[in-house]
């Protein structure tokens, strides 16, 4: 059987305390549910959750969808927002948990990656170091989520082409955006091959496209 | 005068007094601080009574320490030593009395049961998910359970879903009926419990995953799109006995039986099929050809490319042989006699005109029907598998192309012989193959590196099939290679679909392709000359 890793890049940092992380876990919590749904991602899709603040941590290692339990996420009060940090544990991860093809092994589908944050990377200079090592990873597909009025959409593009945006860091928004998440990941499933960029849903009217 | 101000007085700004404290819970910035501070000039330093020890830097030192007792303590810890214990239970117990006002027994009692619920409720505690219509089974850990000072437990909300929960070894058993995220009640009671005492409980969630084979749609394609085609196809070709001379010796011939699914991932979302094949059978000149393709399914047209590769290979194959099949039958012969490098090379020039033509000619008419339709090429993307084959006296003939994924192999039951004929194009990552519309791929020395051909004595099958059955029959291109998979791919399709009687077995091969292999379903398509 073939897996579809995908991974979740999530801010923590202090500024997610309170509403925005109880919607973040709400949102992922329908997400899951609602991938269970889906037969071809029930069978192939394997989650994985990194968190970033202070601290980066792997709370979720990549996880099939039938046995996966959300792990608790907490957040502390305040602090720094260590995406760079988070990219190069991403990396590190990527590289022992996504299976390629050899001989007489089935390689994973190309992996997933979603990144969501409320502000913009503090630790700058390992977030661009760590650039390029991303992209040496062959994702599938990369989309970046700024989330928030505070959060800094410019170094999400240097990354990725698929940057959008949350007005709010509510639930009806988190809700949305992790609904949407969802479609693209069974969307991603199915369009492998040929095209070099997978088709994504159009995204809600919550979530916006930044050219 | 705060830590916040102070900071501000030295010029590092922040917006709260707590943001300010943890900036200042590292050993670096306390010693930086201390020394910044004996500079200070003394004004700043009013403020500052006559204690011998500075304000700010107990200050400091306070809240650091505040800061480290947050860190909880072991489990483990508290259970090896019978008094770290109960220092712990009266930790508990601090957090819901009051000791301004001195309790009595029960409210001491009650105190500590709450500080049980409490700590228990804290900790993390997730039933195993299950799986609908499968045996579950979940173990309670008792390392848990003692480590907790939980005494009887149980849980409501099992029965409802074919669920019981077995006090003798705490297991939750059964084969839950019911998919879906359902809430169970875990009860709990303290290991001291006695009549009167509370019991507590918590709302777990348990999940029980659906059976995927149950969250498969089958929707039909919709005719509108352009270049439908139908979801499934199948056929078969007796070629059936030659009567000799005078009608004796009769040589029996073999048949070709094919068929193509749409994959369920297709069928979920009613989208088309995107592979194709075709066969014939040259009655002139006895040579069959074969053909499968599969349109990648990520480009918009591909079932148009891969119904174009196939048709236009036996269109291309057809006449090539009216036209070359004295002189190929010749060179083959020759090359029987003698296995020299001038008679392979011979043989293959005239294979590289027939097969090299009909790939040649299958991208040229896909960059055709792209142009036509206002299209990009890559939107026609197919792979494409193609055999011809001939009967001698001294035995068979095969020459193959093949570009994509899938494979094209010789099997035969009896000797155990295997040939494939050639290499999977597969890449790093799953999904990911060559295309016959890739530019590189119609160069001619790249046609040439990918003909093969070859003599054989005889053989059970020829099976040509898409990526859509060696993925889950297969799994890798190593096992591509190994006999056994062969064998029981063989037996697989042989309890199923009938090639010892000479009948028309394409409606057998087309439900055959329908077998179950989780996280496959993909395009199938199988073509077999037997």
């Amino acid at each position: 059987m073939r897996r579809l890793p995908v991974y979740l890049l999530l801010d923590t940092s202090g500024s997610m305390r309170g509403e925005p992380i109880e919607s973040v876990k709400v949102g992922l919590e329908a997400m899951i549910s609602s991938l269970r749904q889906d037969p071809f991602a029930l069978e192939s899709v394997h989650m994985s959750i990194i968190t970033f603040d202070r601290d980066v941590k792997q709370i979720l290692p990549l996880t099939e969808l039938e046995a996966l339990q959300l792990p608790e996420i907490t957040t502390p009060e305040s602090g720094p927002t260590h995406l760079g940090e988070a990219l190069e544990l991403l990396c590190k991860k990527v590289d022992s948990e996504v299976l390629v093809s050899t001989s007489e092994q089935k390689g994973d589908w190309m992996p997933l990656l979603f990144i969501m944050t409320d502000g913009k990377p503090s630790d700058l200079q390992k977030y661009n170091q760590m650039i390029p090592e991303v992209k040496k990873r062959n994702f599938g597909s990369i989309i970046a989520c700024a989330a928030g009025a505070k959060a800094d959409v410019r170094p999400l593009q240097l990354l990725t082409d698929q940057v959008y945006s949350l007005d709010t860091t509510d639930s009806s928004t988190f809700r949305q955006f992790f609904k949407w998440v969802s479609a693209s990941v069974s969307v991603g499933n199915r369009s492998v091959g040929a095209s070099d960029e997978m088709q994504l849903p159009p995204p809600p009217p919550e979530v916006h496209t930044i050219i | 005068m705060t830590i916040k101000e102070y900071l501000e007085s030295i010029g590092v700004l922040f917006e709260t007094n707590e943001e300010a404290l943890r900036f200042l819970n590292q050993a670096e910035v306390i010693d930086f601080l201390s020394a910044k501070k004996d500079n200070l000039p003394k004004e700043a330093d009013e403020t500052k009574s006559d204690e011998t020890r500075n304000p700010i830097d107990e200050n400091i030192i306070e809240e650091i320490f505040y800061v480290e007792e947050d860190i909880p303590l072991k489990s483990s810890d508290l259970l090896d030593d019978p008094l770290a214990e109960d220092t712990s239970k009266t930790d508990d117990m601090a957090k819901f009395s009051d000791y301004s006002v001195p309790m009595n027994e029960d409210e001491k009692q009650q105190a500590r049961d709450n500080a049980f619920a409490e700590t228990v409720r804290s900790k993390h505690f997730t039933l195993q998910n299950a799986k609908v219509n499968q045996p579950y089974n979940f173990s309670v850990d008792p390392d848990f359970i003692q480590a907790n000072h939980i005494g009887e437990f149980w849980f409501d909300g099992l029965e409802a879903l074919g669920l019981e929960f077995d006090k003798a070894d705490n297991t939750i058993k059964g084969i839950p009926t019911k998919s879906g995220d359902h809430k169970i009640t875990w009860h709990y009671r303290h290991i001291d419990w006695t009549e009167g005492r509370p019991t507590f409980q918590r709302d777990l969630t348990l999940v029980v995953n659906p059976d995927p084979r149950s969250l498969w749609n089958n929707t039909p394609t919709s005719t509108d799109i352009p270049f439908y085609k139908p979801d499934c196809d199948k056929a078969f070709r007796k070629v059936g006995a030659k009567s000799g001379f005078l009608g004796l010796r009769k040589e029996e011939r073999k048949d070709m039986v094919a068929a193509s699914q749409r994959g369920r991932s297709h069928a979920h979302g009613g989208s088309p099929r995107d592979d194709d094949f075709a066969f014939h059978f040259d009655e002139k000149n006895e040579w069959y050809v074969l053909v499968v393709a599969d349109g990648a399914g990520s480009a918009k047209y591909s079932r148009r490319g891969s119904e174009i590769a196939c048709h236009t290979t036996i269109d291309v194959c057809r006449k090539a042989l009216e036209v070359s099949s004295d002189n190929l039958e010749q060179l083959i012969a020759g090359f029987k006699k003698e296995d020299s490098q001038e008679n392979r090379k011979k043989v293959g020039d005239l294979i590289y005109q027939v097969l090299g033509a009909a790939v040649f000619k299958s991208y040229k008419n896909i960059e055709e029907e792209a142009k036509n339709s206002d299209s990009e090429l890559r939107d026609f993307s197919t792979t494409l598998l193609m055999t011809i084959c001939k009967k001698f006296k001294f035995g068979w003939f095969v020459a193959s192309f093949w570009v994509g994924d899938g494979g094209i192999g010789i099997y035969d039951k009896n000797t155990q012989f295997l040939k494939v004929m050639g290499e999977p194009d597969g890449g790093e990552f799953a999904g990911q193959t060559r295309f016959l519309t890739m530019p590189e791929i119609i160069q001619p020395a790249e046609i040439y590196r990918r003909l093969r051909f070859g003599l054989v004595d005889d053989f059970t099958a020829l099976v040509l099939m898409t990526d859509g059955i060696t993925d889950p029959k297969f799994e890798t291109d190593a096992n591509l290679m190994r006999i056994e998979k062969w064998n029981s791919l063989w037996e697989d399709l042989s309890k199923e679909v009938d090639f010892e009687n000479d009948v028309d077995c394409s409606n057998q091969l087309l439900a055959w392709l329908d077998f179950w292999s989780p996280g496959n379903h993909d395009d199938r398509t199988i073509a077999i000359l037997y």
